[in-house]
């Protein structure tokens, strides 16, 4: 049975802040995403932080980024974060153009928070900074369409990783050799093409 | 063993399969949405042949039966097929 689909994107994505007036620097007035709700909540907190602010930026397309400051709790910073994890729980935020990955590079090297890296990955090119909370953020603005191909490829991918972590050492040459004999047996029965022949 | 190197038929990685297909000792036929590229014996692929830039090269590879990639830098992409079991020589890739 096929599994509808009916979600629509972010919600809201929430981050816990220590520094809201940095944050809001960052988010509304340098890079330019509207304050569109807060809300105040008195008591409404467990007993160790009851009282809160969750404030929310508009990035697009209704999508928004949230973060809860909490008063009167001390600020948390794990230093023991190994930094894979670091890099790798960030978010990227969609930018349609070339031009538009330009703006918000220009907004961030004007301001305290410059772009630290930009690269041209395979599907996107992406610019990386650090908010002033400690959390990695990207803008990525896509270089080519994601075509059917790609999404097949993705699913023997996805198959191919769940199969090799249950080995007792998963490397990427078993992965691909996993894949390959799923992509063999998918297509056994079509008949090969000559290629640039 | 025959080595099958599978390569996503999609603009950007299409070039490995186009350069590969030069080699007389390799032949490329078209699997479902993949070109297959088939060897008996090592082969490689340059990178300068392909014009891929750095994340599309290193992204190119989809799958690989029957052999082990034994060098993948900004140079080249070789393969050998495995003797013996598959599992074993891949595993020691």
């Amino acid at each position: 049975m096929t599994l509808t689909h009916t979600v629509c994107g972010v919600d809201h994505a929430a981050f816990a802040t220590f520094d809201p007036k940095a944050t809001i620097s960052f988010y509304r007035d340098v890079l330019g995403f509207p304050v569109v709700h807060a809300t105040c909540a008195l008591g409404w907190g467990p007993e160790s932080h009851p009282d809160f602010i969750h404030f929310f930026f508009d990035i697009g397309h209704g999508d928004r980024l949230a973060f809860f400051y909490y008063f009167g709790v001390k600020p948390y910073v794990d230093n023991e974060i190994p930094e894979l994890l670091r890099r790798a729980r960030h978010l990227a935020i969609h930018v349609d153009t070339a031009e538009d990955l330009a703006e918000y590079r220009r907004r961030l090297d004007e301001s305290d928070w410059t772009c630290e890296l930009q690269v041209r990955h395979e599907t996107v090119e992406s610019i990386y900074v650090t908010d002033p909370n400690g959390y990695l953020i990207e803008f990525a603005r896509p270089l080519r369409a994601i075509t059917v191909e790609d999404d097949i490829d993705a699913n023997f991918s996805a198959d191919a990783l769940m199969a090799v972590v249950d080995e007792d050492q998963p490397s990427l040459a078993r992965f691909f050799q996993i894949k390959a004999d799923l992509i063999a047996a998918r297509y056994a029965g079509e008949a090969a093409e000559g290629a640039f022949v | 063993m025959t080595t099958k190197l599978y390569v996503l038929d999609v603009d950007d990685f299409r070039p490995l399969a186009q350069v590969a297909a030069k080699d007389p000792d390799v032949t490329v036929v078209k699997r479902g949405p993949y070109y297959e590229v088939l060897a008996e014996a090592p082969f490689r692929i340059e990178r300068n042949a392909t014009g891929c830039r750095n994340a599309v090269w290193y992204s190119s590879v989809a799958a690989v039966a029957g052999g082990h990639i034994t060098q993948w830098d900004k140079d080249f992409l070789a393969i050998e097929p495995t003797a013996g079991s598959a599992h074993e020589a891949a595993g020691s890739a």
